[in-house]
């Protein structure tokens, strides 16, 4: 299933996660290929795990990304990430926000936040890059799109055009957002570019 | 008609949005549903079309007798649900397959196989046997619109509402779909034919022999349909399925020979013959019940040898592949010892403020459907049983019949929840001298599913005013002296009201009404924060499960180290009324 490429997005409920998606497959759609999208959105807006998944490709059968065959796992959370890390392929990327947010609820017994989250991130996946998605959205002018920034960094790993992600941009966002969010898109792939480059950035 | 990213006529739409299109360019005239996911997006994306009349009804059997009257007056109509709305809607589902139809009549079912956003995980598929009347199953947003367009036909010609049965990966997926464009049906409008429409026995007798009549045609032409389909492959492995499972077996095993039900009910088994002698190993691959592999097996086909399908739960493209015996790629372990990440009551949210004086007050709580469902976890444990809309209240009365007391346990149920199906127990109250202690709690929206309209808010589903039930009203109409109206901020009088309740020899309705903070977000707030110096460290404040309040207590340390987190505290205060020792205060502007 090379030909299908599986990009799976990952965070908590009100980060942006469903937007995101859409921004993706947009992308894709505008690059001319067959897409599918899911998302389990029941409980998006309270907190919890939300995931959504995008394929695409010539032909895409299944909404639904086997397990062991995500390409690239982007993660609005650190921990979110951490959660998805082994659905990726061996030869498996992953693009995280250096954000923690602890859960809302601890049930007893329940374990504590991993501390050491970014540190097993590292290690849980063939490549993983790590960015700053929420300073970075703060410098393009909205906290809140640390998701287009995290897909600005994913633009770099996608054989898309800028304009197909912009035009997405567009068709997915209220026109009054689009400004800051093509800047959040911009730094994100800047971030990446530097991160290739091996000069990660500090903040 | 919004769609997300459109380029040309095809636009990448999810099952829902694709549903609501196939219904739109089918000429649609009325639409009808009570919110539930994951149906909701499908009235949600007619709504805006001046072309078309949208409701919310108040609950799903409303919904669909509007709809009914629509398709007999003429004009075509589609009623959507989730799976659990169809039992409320079942009255007249039954005996709409008998009277037919004028104007195509559509119900679309959205079932919730592995209950992402739901109390059961019942098939809905038996639904339409059941009923006798056809059934279509899209696997993916082209098809979603498509049968929905044929849906309408199929209604119209065989004289018969038609049920569209969905899953959540089909309502919640997004795919390709080419767009058309509307054809108006203009309604004949309403014709007096009692033998048809009004379903006395005498009449019902006869139309229950049009319906068997209409089940042998619909058998016939099932045969030849071209909503099933063959895809001929290899012979070895012949594969029977429908719905998104197709779309799994289709990946796993590219290469082999399907048939691929679009029209599940009436089933086409002289088709299903054929195709089984024209591979060696056959199998049917679907989700939940066997409801396929029982028809299929009655008709003496002999399926392969399989593991078991799972009866309980989604169905993973894992589980396809491993019934089909593919290779699979090599998973890895899932991190076990991660943080679970559970949904919370939002940081303001009134009904934790409430919850936390019944958790207080330690009594019983018969629960209902909705937000405040999530009470049931911990640290607020407020939620004891929670069994389908509207049932709080009844149940409520139950143990109290039962044990002769309701002094320890209320009855607690949303705003939308109450109308949709609480009005009638509570009339069971009074009626049978029940003293219940019944709380709404009032958001003033339908919360859960994304903030929709009912009678008590005061706007339609298309966002025009319109006269605003009065639930205080109502109650005391039904006969409940004691109605009170609370704000749930204010924990002292809201506890002052329960107990009074709990000791009363009546009924009383509590509303604790309170805006749902999502709806109020640009609302300007004071975060609250505490004064290390007068804090106690006893931990009350964490108790209620609030978001924003963050245990940092160290390891091996006994008194509790709280922090609250200003970003997402919501400013209701509700902590700083609790907190015994008076250490939470607002927080100084721009500190």
């Amino acid at each position: 299933m090379a030909e299908i490429t599986n990009i799976a997005i990952a965070g908590v409920g009100g980060q942006g996660i469903l937007l995101a998606s859409d921004v993706v497959a947009g992308a894709a759609l505008c690059a001319g290929h067959d897409v599918k999208k899911n998302e389990i959105h029941g409980m998006a807006q309270r907190g919890g795990s939300v995931i959504s998944e995008v394929r695409f490709g010539a032909k895409v059968h299944s909404p639904v990304v086997p397990d062991g065959q995500v390409d690239i796992l982007l993660a609005l959370e650190l921990l979110e990430g951490l959660r998805n890390a082994h659905r990726l392929r061996q030869s498996g990327l992953v693009i995280a926000d250096d954000l923690r947010i602890r859960p809302a609820v601890r049930p007893p017994g329940a374990p504590a936040y991993p501390e050491d989250v970014s540190d097993r991130l590292r290690v849980s996946a063939a490549r993983v890059i790590i960015i700053p998605a929420t300073d970075l959205a703060k410098q393009a002018g909205n906290v809140r799109a640390a998701n287009t920034v995290l897909v600005g960094a994913l633009s770099q790993h996608l054989p898309f055009a800028v304009e197909a992600w912009r035009e997405a941009l567009r068709a997915c966002l209220r026109p009054a957002l689009v400004e800051v969010n093509l800047r959040a898109f911009q730094l994100g792939l800047e971030a990446a570019l530097r991160q290739a480059q091996g000069r990660p950035h500090r903040s | 008609m919004s769609e997300t990213t459109t380029v040309g006529t095809r636009a990448l739409l999810s099952g829902d949005e694709a549903i609501a299109r196939g219904a739109f360019e089918a000429g649609v005239r009325v639409a009808t549903a009570y919110p539930g996911t994951p149906s909701t997006e499908i009235l949600e994306t007619l709504a805006p079309c001046p072309e078309v009349y949208t409701e919310w009804a108040p609950n799903e059997k409303v919904a669909l007798e509007v709809a009914i009257g629509a398709s007999l007056a003429g004009a075509r109509a589609i009623c959507s649900m989730k799976h659990v709305g169809l039992n409320v809607a079942s009255d007249p589902l039954m005996t709409a397959s008998y009277t037919g139809v004028r104007g195509g009549l559509v119900i679309v079912s959205a079932d919730d196989p592995g209950m992402f956003s739901s109390q059961n995980e019942q098939d809905n598929r038996h639904y339409a046997r059941f009923a006798k009347i056809p059934m279509l199953e899209p696997a993916d947003s082209q098809e979603a619109k498509d049968f929905v367009i044929r849906a309408f036909e199929i209604s119209e010609q065989f004289d018969t509402p038609v049920m569209v049965r969905i899953t959540t990966r089909i309502a919640h997926s997004k795919s390709l779909v080419t767009l058309g464009e509307r054809v108006e049906h203009e309604p004949a409008g309403f014709q007096r034919d009692p033998a048809k429409t009004t379903m006395v026995p005498g009449n019902a007798r006869r139309r229950h022999q049009l319906v068997e009549e209409r089940t042998k045609a619909l058998v016939a032409w099932a045969e030849t349909c071209d909503l099933n389909r063959v895809e001929r492959g290899d012979k070895r492995i012949g594969v029977i399925t429908s719905g998104v499972p197709y779309q799994y077996a289709r990946e796993a095993r590219p290469r082999a020979s399907a048939l691929k039900l679009g029209l599940t009910n009436p089933l086409p088994a002289k088709l299903i013959k054929r195709f089984a002698r024209s591979v060696e190993r056959l199998y049917v691959v679907e989700e939940l019940d066997p409801y396929l592999e029982g028809q299929i097996r009655a008709v003496g086909v002999k399926l392969a040898r399989a593991p078991s399908s799972p009866r309980c739960g989604e169905l993973s493209p894992a589980d396809v592949a491993r019934l089909l015996g593919a290779r699979r790629a090599s998973v890895a372990a899932p991190a076990a010892d991660l943080p679970p990440r559970p949904p919370a009551l939002c940081p303001g949210c009134g009904h934790r403020a409430l919850l936390t004086v019944l958790k207080k007050l330690k009594v019983f709580v018969s629960g209902d459907i909705g937000c405040y469902t999530l009470g049931v976890q911990p640290p607020l444990q407020t939620m004891d049983t929670c069994i389908c809309m509207g049932a709080s209240i009844g149940v409520a009365l139950g143990v109290e019949k039962a044990t002769g007391r309701s002094d320890n346990m209320v009855a607690v149920i949303g705003d939308s929840t109450f109308i949709h199906s609480g009005i009638t127990p509570l009339v069971d109250v009074v009626y049978n001298q029940g003293t219940t202690t019944v709380i709404i709690l009032d958001n003033e929206t339908t919360a859960m599913t994304g903030h929709q309209a009912h009678p008590a808010t005061g706007k339609t589903a298309s966002g025009e005013p319109t006269h605003t039930l009065r639930m205080d009203d109502l109650a005391r109409a039904i006969g409940v002296r004691h109605v009170h109206v609370v704000d749930p901020y204010d924990v002292r009088e809201s506890e002052r009201l329960v107990r009074d309740a709990l000791g009363r020899s009546e009924p009383t309705v509590i509303i604790a009404r309170r805006r749902c903070v999502l709806l109020d977000r640009g609302r300007p707030r004071v975060p609250r924060q505490i004064n290390p110096e007068e804090c106690r460290g006893c931990g009350i404040c964490l108790g209620h499960g609030c978001p924003a309040i963050v245990d940092r207590t160290p390891p091996g340390r006994k008194r509790k180290r709280v922090e609250i987190i200003a970003q997402l505290c919501a400013g209701c205060g509700v902590c700083a009324l609790l907190c015994p020792s008076q250490a939470i205060k607002e927080a100084p502007a721009n500190g």
